[in-house]
């Protein structure tokens, strides 16, 4: 199935599609809110991008630098080429230790990286423990966003799985029992693990430490708990100085989710006592993108999940329409990257409005891109007439920066000028089931002038 | 495993170097009261502050602030009320039952109301996640501007565990409805003397 199949299904439950909209929309207002507090916010997305532009050209070095320093503070370092690497290197830290239980946090690489069934198969447990992740693994489900793994499931939903897995007492879904149920249950994870699994939102490569930021506290609870700490990371969360960390948590929670700061935002630099501490530094893809320089950059991502919140599509399609890791825009560059064939379909699932590079903390040229996939993919991949058209006409809008800068927006554009069949056909399912009807009037142009000021 | 094969293949598709870019810290300076600002970033992320005029007054607001706390451990030594002690050989498995952990914090940040600890001054690094109530102590003096100050004040320490706390540990992962209290410590306290 392709996206807009896939999106249709979601759009079948109207009244819970209304609610991901809002919910999202609600979490971009925040992170307006937010960025606006802050003095120098476009100095700080501007520094952003360019360090990690430089990183990446001299991501090699870093690498060594990073290794050398970590090891010199007692870490372990291991490099793995892909997934299966990835996966085997980490059960084997765990067998040689012979650690059964892992309790683990929130990391969209382990995800990527197919680890959780690795492990499983191999007889040993994973508890996910940021709560969204919970709820997901035990509804046997992965996560729909990064940055909110559950988003897709409502509270009812949550209530009947905890009273399955947890024996809760049915609650209507109250978030604050669930929520204390569920930490009771993890603590006990925490206390009897015998490893810990985390991500790594930033690697430093001047002190080869590294930073790992969460709400719930649950990196750490797993971390400071278990004698073995394994932290598993793309190569390109690198950056060059720990200084450079005042730019980037300055940016990463308040485009996340409109905080100031994650409530933890901790940072390893060598193993406790009787503890051992590892980081896989992975690739799996990451030096493939590296050589495409139309989409170089999409590898500055710090997974603030701030395209999702903001694209109309996302919101209205859901997470796992996307059928990929990382859904959303970022993703829709990243996938057709990994297997186009599978993804081919990702890159339509935008309406290329651009409102994801505006909020891009680290200022991606998101939209841009994915139009170059459009591009690749047309020439790649037979594609119906009808996309065809509608390519054409975005290609116009693009390819003509005066009519670009005008419409501020290309799609404000088809939207307006390209016939009712073109907007809404198959590939728009999100349009299909949103047949304009919320136009007051039949004023199109009113409508949307309205919805843009909300 | 891996690792010349990596190194190998970024070499090979990297681009020319890009110069790291000049970071203009003049953009970023504010004339603010840092600790209005740090009192009010505090309560925004769910801490509550408590002001003391002397630091022997903390034994009182604890009493009135935690009065069933029983299992206390003051990493302050400003505190009687200390009922636990630990040391390096404490596990993370003894601590379950802590109510109140007291531990010094370094400084904190105004513009997002965090506070470095670090494992120099707890035993333990679970302490402060495991505990059910977390009380920082920090001098009102000791409240920078931002993050880069914050990096800059850092840069000199010895290296080994260290935390910006924001606030008590929280979700919205159950219909994006906030719940204070997730898998870290229930409640944050910044005693400000
Ligand atoms: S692409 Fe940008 S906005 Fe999207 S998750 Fe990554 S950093 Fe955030």
């Amino acid at each position: 199935m392709n996206h807009a199949q896939k999106a249709e299904i979601f759009n079948k439950d109207e009244a819970k599609v209304n609610w991901h909209d809002k919910a999202l929309w609600y979490v971009r207002e925040k992170r307006d809110t937010a960025a606006h507090g802050v003095k120098g916010w476009e100095h700080l997305r501007d520094l952003a991008s360019g360090i990690k532009a430089h990183v990446l050209s001299n991501l090699d070095e870093y690498l060594i630098t990073f290794e050398k320093n970590a090891q010199k503070n007692g870490i372990t370092v291991h490099w793995a080429s892909n997934a299966e690497e990835h996966n085997k290197i980490v059960n084997k830290i765990l067998a040689d230790n012979n650690a059964k239980k892992v309790v683990k946090s929130k990391s969209m690489l382990t995800e990527e990286c197919h680890l959780n069934p690795y492990l499983e198969s191999k007889g040993i447990e994973v508890v996910d423990t940021d709560l969204g992740e919970y709820i997901v693994q035990i509804a046997k489900e992965t996560p729909s966003h990064i940055v909110l793994p559950a988003i897709h499931k409502t509270k009812e939903e949550v209530d009947s799985l905890f009273q399955e897995h947890l024996g809760t007492t049915p609650s209507n879904g109250n978030p604050e029992y669930l929520t204390h149920e569920a930490r009771k249950h993890l603590r006990a994870k925490f206390l009897e693990a015998d490893a810990a699994i985390t991500g790594v939102n930033f690697a430093i490569a001047e002190t080869g430490g590294f930073v790992v930021c969460t709400n719930e506290g649950n990196a750490d609870m797993g971390a400071h708990s278990a004698k073995i700490h394994i932290a598993c990371m793309g190569m390109e969360k690198l950056i060059p100085k720990e200084a450079h960390l005042g730019i980037f948590l300055r940016l990463l929670a308040r485009s996340a989710t409109g905080q100031p700061i994650t409530t933890y935002s901790s940072h390893f630099n060598k193993p406790g006592p009787e503890s051992q501490m590892h980081i896989v530094i992975v690739d799996n893809g990451r030096t493939e993108q590296l050589s495409r320089e139309d989409f170089r950059s999409s590898l500055h991502c710090i997974r603030c999940g701030a395209c999702m919140n903001t694209c109309p599509i996302y919101r209205r399609s859901g997470g796992h329409s996307y059928d990929a890791t990382i859904p959303g825009p970022i993703g829709s560059i990243l996938s057709p990257g990994k297997d186009l064939t599978k993804h081919s379909s990702l890159p339509f699932a935008s309406t290329l409005c651009g409102s994801c590079s505006n909020v891009c903390p680290v200022k991606i040229n998101i939209h841009e891109q994915l139009y170059k996939w459009r591009q690749l993919i047309t020439k790649d991949v037979k594609q119906p007439f009808i996309k065809k058209t509608i390519l054409k006409m975005t290609g116009k809008v693009l390819s003509n920066p005066k009519l670009y800068g005008f419409g501020g927006r290309s799609v404000r554009f088809i939207l307006k000028y390209a016939p009712r069949f073109l907007v809404y056909s198959k590939l728009n399912a999100w349009g299909k089931a949103r047949e304009l009807p919320k136009i007051k009037n039949g004023n199109f142009d009113q409508w949307y002038k309205e919805k843009r000021k909300n | 495993m891996g690792k010349e094969e990596i190194l190998r293949s970024v070499r090979k598709n990297k681009p020319t170097l890009i110069p790291l870019p000049e970071i203009n810290l003049d953009t970023f300076n504010e004339t603010i009261d840092l600790l209005a600002n740090f009192k009010e970033k505090v309560a925004l992320v769910g801490g509550t502050i408590k002001e003391l005029s002397a630091l022997n007054e903390i034994d009182r607001e604890i009493t009135k602030l935690f009065p069933n706390a029983r299992n206390i451990v003051d990493c302050t030594k400003s505190s009687s009320l200390g009922t636990v002690s630990i040391s390096d050989k404490t596990q993370p498995q003894d601590l379950e039952g802590v109510d109140l952990a007291i531990i010094p914090g370094a400084f904190g940040v105004a513009e997002n109301g965090a506070i470095w600890i670090s494992d120099d001054r707890f035993p333990i690094r679970i302490l402060p996640f495991i505990t059910k109530e977390l009380l920082i102590v920090l001098e009102k003096k000791n409240v920078c501007l931002h993050l880069h100050d914050a990096y800059e004040l850092l840069s000199k320490r010895d290296r080994s565990f260290g935390v910006f706390v924001s606030g008590p540990s929280k979700t919205a992962d159950i219909e994006q409805c906030l719940v204070i209290g997730a898998q870290g410590a229930l409640s944050l306290t910044v005693v400000l003397v």
